[in-house]
């Protein structure tokens, strides 16, 4: 019989490594869901119902968990060093906590508590259920022997959907080599002259600014913006910028003219 | 013939999956008493032995199948196989699904006392047992159950085809010796 995880009291070394599991599940910070044949939902909510018995974690398979989670880590495009370590501290535990159970030889401890007699009765039923689903096997071998293979009236699949049988020993080992070969040529690079490139980033224009006004205190927006209508709008950005910072001031006299950026002199902090 | 008779073997000439009673009144626009008596005739005259074709009724519907004495000669002319053969395991679990459905793997494994994973899986990839939806309980488990091609495959109309699961109970005297084995070794365990 199976060691029943969720149905029988957790033996000693699986009670150790479901505390430390209890610990880490409280501490992880970060869920994602998961989409498993036996749980659908929140990762988090997955270790708590394993920990309350109403999953049991022998249904649980660990590997799609690591899965799923990589292919969460890889849509995000973001790597949360301390998420990350957490979950993965949080599998180590199920893990553990699974292969101690596996290990585990008196995972019948339980049966041990009860009466033999209880425990007979017990066994005895689950027994007996198990016996009708046998039996019923029986009778459906009898009947598959009888219908199964009968051919009813179907469609035909259409010809270029049905899969075809390669004769045996027909084809030579060249044959898959030349089916395989284009799928492993590169394909060719698109053309991507048409797109410009951006020549300046927000940075760089921002360290460009920041010197023209240290050097000169005040210069206007035409005076310094490049020609590109892109990168001027990055050095507009720049200006922006400044302004939050708290480091420009900007000001414009009329409606699309030009815009004078004077610098505000940044009081030090006081010291102490 | 009835004229009628003649009409629902055309319906059931071209469809390719088994049609229901009402449907094909429907498409006959009869009452559904009247298609049933035209269906009863059908079935007379096409009565196993009598054509290469038989009327069967299964998976909800009425349908054409080669008569048995007749199979072979169709295999070889359209290359059909039959289908694999299913293992003790596999009729166990494919037993507890249909008895039980809308099932999980868990209570599944409860029953048989092991793993019922890779079972699941085989049955599921020869079409006998289909996914059908989640449960309603904590981690929202897939359900498991019998489709079409169960019913197809083992000759059924219905489910309610299946005989009842108490059928198969072990009998009072089969129970005793299990009992008195069990009692046997719970005492050896007690002393």
């Amino acid at each position: 019989m199976r060691a029943d995880a969720g149905a029988v009291a957790a033996p000693p070394v699986a009670v150790a490594a479901e505390g430390s599991l209890r610990s880490r599940a409280r501490q992880a910070p970060s869920s994602f869901d998961l989409d498993l044949d036996v749980f659908d939902g929140p990762f988090d909510l997955l270790v708590t119902l394993i920990l309350r018995d109403e999953i049991d974690i022998w249904e649980v398979r660990v590997s799609r968990i690591i899965a799923e989670y990589v292919l969460k880590l890889a849509d995000s495009g973001e790597f949360d060093l301390d998420a990350t370590s957490q979950f993965v501290v949080l599998v180590a535990a199920l893990l553990e906590m699974k292969s101690r159970l596996l290990l585990e030889e008196d995972v019948d401890e339980d049966l041990e508590d009860l009466d033999p007699d209880e425990a007979a009765l017990q066994l005895l039923e689950r027994l007996v259920r198990y016996s009708q689903f046998r039996n019923a096997a029986g009778a459906f071998r009898v009947r598959w022997d009888e219908h199964a293979a009968r051919l009813y009236r179907n469609a035909a699949v259409p010809p270029e959907l049905l899969r075809r049988r390669a004769p045996d020993g027909a084809l030579a080992a060249a044959c898959l080599a030349d089916a395989l070969t284009p799928l492993l040529r590169e394909p060719p690079v698109p053309d991507t002259s048409h797109l410009a490139d951006l020549a300046v980033s927000l940075v760089k224009e921002l360290r460009r600014l920041r010197l023209i006004l240290d050097d000169t205190g005040e210069f206007t927006f035409a005076a310094v913006a490049p020609p590109d209508r892109l990168e001027r709008a990055v050095t507009f950005f720049a200006l922006l910028e400044l302004h939050s910072s708290g480091e420009a001031r900007l000001r414009q006299t009329r409606h699309f003219g030009d815009i004078v950026v004077s610098r505000i002199a940044v009081p030090l902090p006081v010291a102490g | 013939m009835l004229p009628l008779a003649r009409r629902l073997e055309a319906l059931l000439f071209i469809s390719p999956r088994p049609i229901a009673t009402d449907r094909l009144a429907q498409a006959c626009a009869c009452p559904e008493d009247e298609a049933a008596a035209a269906l009863d005739e059908l079935r007379a005259e096409f009565v196993a032995g009598s054509h290469g074709i038989e009327l069967r009724e299964v998976a909800g519907g009425f349908t054409f199948a080669v008569a048995d004495d007749c199979a072979e000669d169709v295999r070889r002319l359209t290359g059909a196989e039959r289908p694999d053969e299913l293992t003790p395991a596999l009729l166990e679990t494919l037993a507890v699904v249909a008895y039980l459905e809308p099932v999980t793997r868990a209570e599944i494994a409860e029953v048989r006392g092991v793993s019922s994973e890779w079972a699941l899986g085989a049955l599921e990839e020869r079409g006998l047992v289909e996914q059908q939806g989640r449960a309603d309980t904590p981690g929202a488990p897939i359900l498991y159950g019998t489709g079409e091609r169960f019913l197809k495959l083992f000759g059924l109309a219905s489910r309610e085809q299946l005989p009842p699961l108490e059928e198969f109970s072990l009998s009072a005297g089969e129970v005793d010796e299990i009992r008195s084995r069990l009692h046997a070794n719970a005492e050896r365990r007690g002393q």
